[in-house]
């Protein structure tokens, strides 16, 4: 066809058979997801059985599972104050292996520092992909938005799921107790039922304004609770995926 | 001061129930759960606004949980508040003063009787008494050492008023009162109560017993004043009967009298009498009464029953006695009303009377004016109850009871010494007396001499009206017995007739009453008991009055009222008293006296003038007719009645009776009473109030509690 570019003419098949053949490719992307899982000790905390991490790494095993069924490459990174594990990304389904293993052995422990452990991650992950940030954001919306800012002015997209215990937003509980930060080790002493309702909507403003955040960044904000099921979680994920092809 | 004392002093151990919320509060903040929790930084953020308003609320939660369980404590210890002047703290000696009397038996405004609301008060006043009290109880009607009664023995106290009624006797309130002062003088105990149950009627709480009141007040004893009722209740009663039957107007058959009075602030119109002989009707009549008016009423009797007509005797013997009436005994009755017992009168009547009037009049040349003559007998037969004699002043010194039954003195100048002295012997013997002046009698002689000792009238100078008026006649007392065939009442003109002439008087004393006079106040009737005085003249010299329609039965009046013995309306045969009766001769065996209700009493014989008077040695318990014998023989009959004393039922504003030395305080309800005995005996309880309060402190509580606007 005129216009053709001549670098696609099977010139093989021209010589034998003087025919013209432009040869055709179908390219298959390399999507390169980051897995950030959050292993800071109010991950686990859990009111009914399931700690945030255990959502968190069960979520994060299942989208592994998933990324490289679909021969795209997933790394896994486990960052907490002071310390990080990581899995560069691979594409090979004999990497799975390697991810859930160390996903297996994540523990809560120590405090959460988003500017310090997510920027130093967002200047390792050199190559532009998907990074996927599972964690309780619990740190200063201000740090959290210049985290996302430095994955997206990397050219990262990004997908926050925000992983919260259902007591967290509901806060529901009877008695007045004194009530522990396992991170700082803050104590407070209150009676759930007289702040209740402004615990409720505070935390509802807050994580509006998570939201708010992700979407000036251009990232995807999924609020999770440890009672809702994964599927939700993938779907968002499904859905991110078939946006960035 | 009022001090504060409980009734249930065992709860007070409950008080350290009320630090049970203090201690929930400090052991639920000892023992706070420590719960892991990653979102501190929430509670931190709101802990600083909403501590403060937190903590005010759990103090506030606090104080009304402590408070209100410490009042409910209070609550059931049954705090009390005792006044100062109480005797809640030591026995006291408690009079009381039952009002037995016949007015008790009145219907109140409520259709009950007055004794009912009594006993109420007398009994709760009794159930309030406490071991160590001891009760004087004093019922008015009977007078006499009061008992004392232990306040314990509720049973004994409680039997005294079981049976109690309303006597048919007059109350002796200051007797009584008297009685139970010394009584509560008497008694050891330093704290004196008198407590006056009654219905303060006004007849019966005269100034004898106000200063009873006061002398117990004054001596140092609490008097409260309980009255039963505070409204007058319409009644009207009997209050005598002449027992002298009287011929009939106009001369045909007889007639009866009976002095009426409406104790009421409205007229009563036809009230219907009835006369009864045993229980056959023999007579009676319709009388109107106006408010509070009191008056003599005359009631026809059956005539072919009277034995005595006067009209149907010949005039040859106009005065001759009348032959004796065969009615005895009659009972009087009228419409029930307020008060039933005084609707029966007894009468034991007389014979029928006609009156005997000697007219004393002085020979001037020309035959004496015939008005006052044609007014008693118009017919000079005496048919009219009236038998007129003419005479000169000479006469009186023949006069004797025998001859005459009143003497009426008409225009003389003046009398002889002897006529004087005469005149004087005759109103001893019971004989009675008219004078009319007129323009020849000597007003000196009659102020000096003839009506001192006779009626207390002192006389000035004639005085003639001035020219173109006249003096005109108005009752100045209503119901008198001059005034009976007059229906007047008080500042009512008698009639159209004018007197153009008068005698200048007075009453010098109350002893002598002034029944009419001028419209300018100058006396023209004046009468004392078996005298009367007329101050112008009974012809036609000083006006028309004998023309007029007022004189006839004004000059029956005046000679009616003489005649009228003082015996005729036994006041004092009354229940309450011994029966008693006039006899000729003391009678050879013992007497026996017999009543109404199986009345039975001996009698013992007191010498009396000239003749002797039985009394019965018990008082009578009843109206009715009480029976005189000798051995079967019979000697007199009487009737006893009600004291008319008690059928005036206007009671007295309980707040005049406070006053004077000591406390008088006047428990006007039930309530009052109650309350009073409360707050004395036990102190103003307060359980009712605390409950209402914690009650109101919880409420408080709950509504806090549940407020959202404070959680949140």
């Amino acid at each position: 066809m005129p216009g053709d570019p001549l670098r696609h003419l099977d010139w093989k098949v021209l010589a034998k058979s003087d025919r013209k053949y432009l040869k055709q490719y179908q390219e298959e992307t390399n999507l390169r997801a980051h897995l950030l899982v959050d292993t800071s000790a109010s991950m686990g905390y859990g009111s009914r059985g399931v700690t945030k991490l255990d959502y968190a790494r069960q979520l994060a095993a299942a989208l592994a599972y998933m990324i490289l069924g679909q021969h795209d490459a997933a790394g896994l990174f486990a960052f907490a104050q002071g310390r990080a594990e990581q899995i560069p990304a691979r594409s090979t389904m004999g990497h799975l292996r390697p991810l859930l293993l160390l996903l297996e052995k994540l523990q809560a422990g120590g405090g959460t520092d988003f500017t310090a452990s997510l920027h130093a991650l967002a200047e390792r992950i050199t190559r532009r992909g998907l990074v996927v940030i599972l964690s309780d954001l619990l740190d200063e919306p201000v740090k959290v938005e210049q985290a996302i800012h430095h994955f997206r002015h990397r050219r990262h997209e990004v997908l926050v799921f925000h992983v919260l215990d259902p007591q967290e937003v509901a806060f529901d509980f009877d008695r007045e107790a004194v009530y522990v930060d396992p991170e700082g080790g803050e104590r407070v002493t209150t009676r759930p039922r007289e702040l209740r309702e402004d615990y409720r909507s505070r935390v509802s403003e807050w994580r509006e304004r998570l939201r708010s955040i992700c979407i000036e960044k251009r990232a995807d904000y999924v609020a999770l609770t440890t009672d809702v099921p994964y599927d939700r979680a993938l779907l968002e994920y499904l859905g991110k995926r078939s946006r960035l092809l | 001061m009022p001090a504060l004392s409980f009734l249930n002093p065992s709860f007070l151990w409950a008080l350290p129930v009320a630090a049970i919320p203090l201690l929930l509060h400090l052991l639920s903040r000892r023992r706070l759960p420590e719960v892991p929790f990653p979102t501190t930084t929430f509670l931190r953020l709101l802990e600083p606004r909403e501590i403060r308003r937190i903590r005010l609320r759990e103090i506030l939660l606090l104080v009304l949980r402590t408070l209100a369980l410490l009042l409910l404590v209070l609550a059931f210890a049954r705090p009390a508040l005792t006044p100062a002047n109480s005797v809640t703290h030591a026995a006291a000696a408690v009079a009381l003063l039952f009002d037995d009397s016949q007015s008790m038996a009145a219907i109140d405004e409520r259709g009950r009787p007055r004794l009912e609301e009594a006993k109420r008060r007398a009994e709760a006043m009794l159930e309030s008494a406490r071991a160590g009290d001891a009760i004087v109880l004093g019922f008015a009607t009977r007078g006499g050492e009061p008992a004392v009664e232990r306040g314990d023995d509720r049973v004994r106290l409680r039997r005294s008023f079981e049976r109690v009624e309303a006597l048919t006797r007059p109350a002796k309130m200051a007797a009584t009162i008297g009685s139970l002062r010394r009584a509560l003088e008497r008694s050891p105990l330093r704290e004196r109560e008198l407590y006056v149950v009654s219905d303060f009627q006004r007849s019966n709480w005269g100034s004898e017993a106000r200063v009873e009141l006061a002398r117990a007040a004054a001596a140092g004893a609490r008097v409260f004043l309980s009255p039963v009722t505070t409204s007058n209740v319409a009644n009207h009663a009997f209050e005598a009967i002449d027992p002298e039957v009287r011929p009939g107007a106009e001369g045909r058959g007889l007639e009866l009298r009976a002095r009426l009075v409406n104790h009421s602030d409205a007229p009563s119109d036809r009230i219907a009498i009835r006369l009864r002989e045993g229980d056959a009707l023999v007579g009676g009549g319709d009388v109107s009464l106006r408010a509070g008016e009191r008056r003599w009423a005359a009631m026809p009797i059956e005539s072919r029953r009277g034995g005595a007509e006067p009209a149907a005797e010949p005039a040859a013997e106009p005065a001759a006695a009348p032959a004796p009436a065969r009615f005895t005994r009659l009972a009087a009755e009228m419409d029930a009303d307020g008060l039933s017992a005084d609707d029966e009168w007894y009468a034991v009547l007389g014979p029928p009377r006609r009156i005997r009037v000697l007219r004393i009049v002085e020979a001037r040349g020309t035959a004496p004016p015939r008005f006052a003559a044609l007014a008693l007998d118009p017919q000079g037969n005496g048919a009219s109850g009236f038998s007129v004699e003419q005479e000169s002043p000479a006469a009186l010194l023949t006069l004797n009871k025998a001859r005459a039954d009143v003497v009426l003195l008409e225009d003389v100048a003046a009398l002889s010494g002897d006529a004087e002295a005469r005149l004087r012997g005759f109103l001893r013997e019971g004989g009675g007396v008219v004078v009319a002046l007129g323009p020849h009698a000597d007003p000196g002689y009659y102020s000096r001499r003839l009506f001192p000792g006779m009626i207390d009238v002192s006389l000035r100078a004639a005085e003639q009206a001035p020219a173109g008026s006249a003096f005109e006649l108005r009752a100045r007392v209503a119901g008198h017995p001059i005034l009976e065939g007059l229906a007047v009442g008080v500042g009512t003109p008698l009639s159209q007739a004018r007197l153009t002439g008068i005698v200048q008087g007075g009453a010098t004393t109350p002893r002598a009453e002034v029944i009419v006079q001028t419209s300018g106040g100058l006396p023209v009737v004046v009468a004392a008991p078996r005298v009367a005085v007329f101050l112008s003249s009974l012809a036609d010299d000083w006006g028309e009055l004998p023309f007029s329609g007022a004189y006839v039965p004004l000059v029956r009046g005046l000679v009616g009222h003489a005649a009228r013995a003082e015996s005729s309306a036994p006041a004092d045969l009354v229940v309450g008293t011994p029966p008693r009766t006039r006899l000729d001769l003391a009678p050879p065996g013992a007497i026996r006296v017999r009543g109404p209700g199986g009345y039975v009493s001996s009698a013992t014989v007191e010498a009396e003038g000239t003749g002797v008077r039985a009394v019965a040695l018990d008082p009578a318990p009843a109206a009715g007719f009480y029976e005189f014998d000798a051995e079967g023989e019979p000697l007199a009959t009487i009737a006893v009645n009600l004291d008319p004393i008690e059928s005036d039922l206007a009671v007295l504003p309980a707040d005049s009776m406070r006053g004077g030395a000591g406390t008088v305080v006047v428990l006007p309800t039930f309530a009052a009473l109650e309350r009073h005995l409360r707050a004395t005996r036990r102190g103003e309880e307060l359980w009712l109030p605390l409950l209402l309060i914690a009650a109101l402190l919880l409420a408080g509580e709950l509504a806090l509690a549940s407020s959202r606007k404070l959680r949140a």
